[in-house]
């Protein structure tokens, strides 16, 4: 699964330092596509963990993305007298719910409306199989 | 780690001379061998370090318009010095920089992951490897040498010192395609590629699949049916179905058999087709 694109636009009231909103949304986006895409604790039938290191557990690394394209809105908070609002939370909540829409939208054609997180590709690959009537 | 004794050796017959003593492991770059000790899946009582064996160093073009690895070449070595594109695009993948820079040839072949890019590399290019010991030395071809999991066909008084091939056959194009796991980089699929033609026909083929069965192999099924065919996508995707025949195909978290089998045909039809320029 490659992440090709990626556009934000988000209203974080007035920017004290923009440079550190950027790099706030950045990590956030890529750890909310880390959720969707890659990071999953899989577990055997016994309750052992099975992905128990960092060769198995899979973390976002900065080689998997493009240029984050983010834009803004700015609409200063009301009540506070700077205009500001927080931006800790803003990449990492929309982003695992676009990624997981865009991968529904894919594979909508198969007839497929759900599919759980991450999306690795066996996983993707099998409910295509499965919608197909072929092997899982 | 559990503790150890380490000695460094001055030469290769005093390399031998350690491993006689038994419980004794050879080490180079340890960038396999140190992260099974972390984990204690191996824990030999002496390390005796070649890495400073000058006479174990150096890639060589033979006289037969082949060339010959020192064991010590480093994946970074290899890099530096070959301008074959299956080379170069099977160990750029292999591990980071800082892999690259201290993990050495010999010590990929002899530890033997089944999941390890350069062991298919070898066969797809038909090297065989040198093995010394104080009986004196003997030349094995690859094909053959990875008999298991992590088992070779090394005994445990020789040291392999290098690896050797003949020269390619002419007009021979080759290419790895690599599916890799996300956290760890390893091969869930690796598939080297190389093929020549001649008047239209495919007159040169070796396909060898790592990541896939017990040990890395060379596919023959698929090169059996690439040989005297047309070498078009349709010969290409044919040949491919067999990428696993005779195989006992892994299944684990990353990929059940059944992805993982059918990746294989889809990675080895992908590698010939690169290889082919398409």
């Amino acid at each position: 699964m490659d992440l090709v694109r990626y556009v934000a636009v988000d209203d974080v009231g007035n920017k004290i330092n923009p440079m550190i909103v950027d790099g706030q949304l950045h990590g956030g986006i890529a750890q909310g596509v880390g959720q969707a895409l890659w990071e999953g604790a899989v577990y055997s039938d016994e309750g052992q963990l099975l992905t128990g290191s960092m060769l198995d557990y899979a973390l976002p690394k900065a080689s998997f993305f493009p240029n984050f394209e983010l834009d803004e809105t700015v609409t200063p908070s009301p009540v506070n007298p700077l205009g500001v609002k927080g931006v800790g939370e803003a990449g990492a909540i929309a982003s695992t719910a676009a990624v997981a829409n865009a991968v529904v939208d894919a594979l909508s054609g198969h007839g497929i409306r759900h599919l759980d997180m991450p999306y690795n590709a066996q996983k993707v690959w099998s409910a295509i199989q499965s919608a197909k009537g072929g092997q899982a | 780690m559990a503790a150890f004794s380490y000695q460094r050796a001055t030469s290769l017959d005093d390399a031998l001379a350690a491993l006689a003593n038994g419980d004794t492991k050879v080490i180079a770059g340890g960038m396999s061998l140190l992260p099974l000790m972390k984990l204690r899946l191996a824990s030999p009582g002496t390390l005796v370090d070649i890495g400073r064996l000058s006479e174990l160093k150096g890639i060589r073009p033979t006289a037969d318009g082949g060339l010959e690895i020192g064991a010590l070449a480093t994946y970074a070595d290899i890099l530096a010095s070959t301008s074959l594109p299956i080379a170069i695009e099977c160990i750029s993948r292999i591990g980071d920089i800082q892999v690259r820079n201290r993990g050495t040839v010999g010590g990929s072949i002899s530890h033997a992951d089944p999941a390890s890019d350069l062991p298919a590399l070898g066969l797809a290019l038909d090297y065989s490897v040198v093995l010394r010991s104080s009986r004196g030395e003997r030349s094995v071809p690859l094909d053959g040498f990875f008999e298991g999991a992590f088992q070779t066909g090394i005994q445990a008084d020789e040291i392999l010192v290098k690896m050797v091939r003949g020269p390619l056959p002419a007009g021979a194009l080759g290419s790895y395609q690599k599916m890799e796991h996300p956290a760890s980089g390893y091969s869930i699929v690796g598939v080297a590629a190389v093929v020549a033609s001649s008047a239209g026909r495919v007159t040169h083929a070796r396909v060898a699949l790592t990541g896939v069965g017990e040990v890395a192999y060379r596919a023959k099924a698929v090169e059996a049916a690439l040989l005297g065919s047309d070498g078009s996508s349709a010969a290409v995707a044919a040949a491919a179905e067999h990428a696993t025949d005779g195989q006992t195909v892994n299944g684990d978290i990353h990929a059940n058999r059944d992805y993982r089998a059918r990746m294989a045909v889809v990675y080895t039809r992908r590698a010939i087709e690169a290889a082919l320029g398409r």
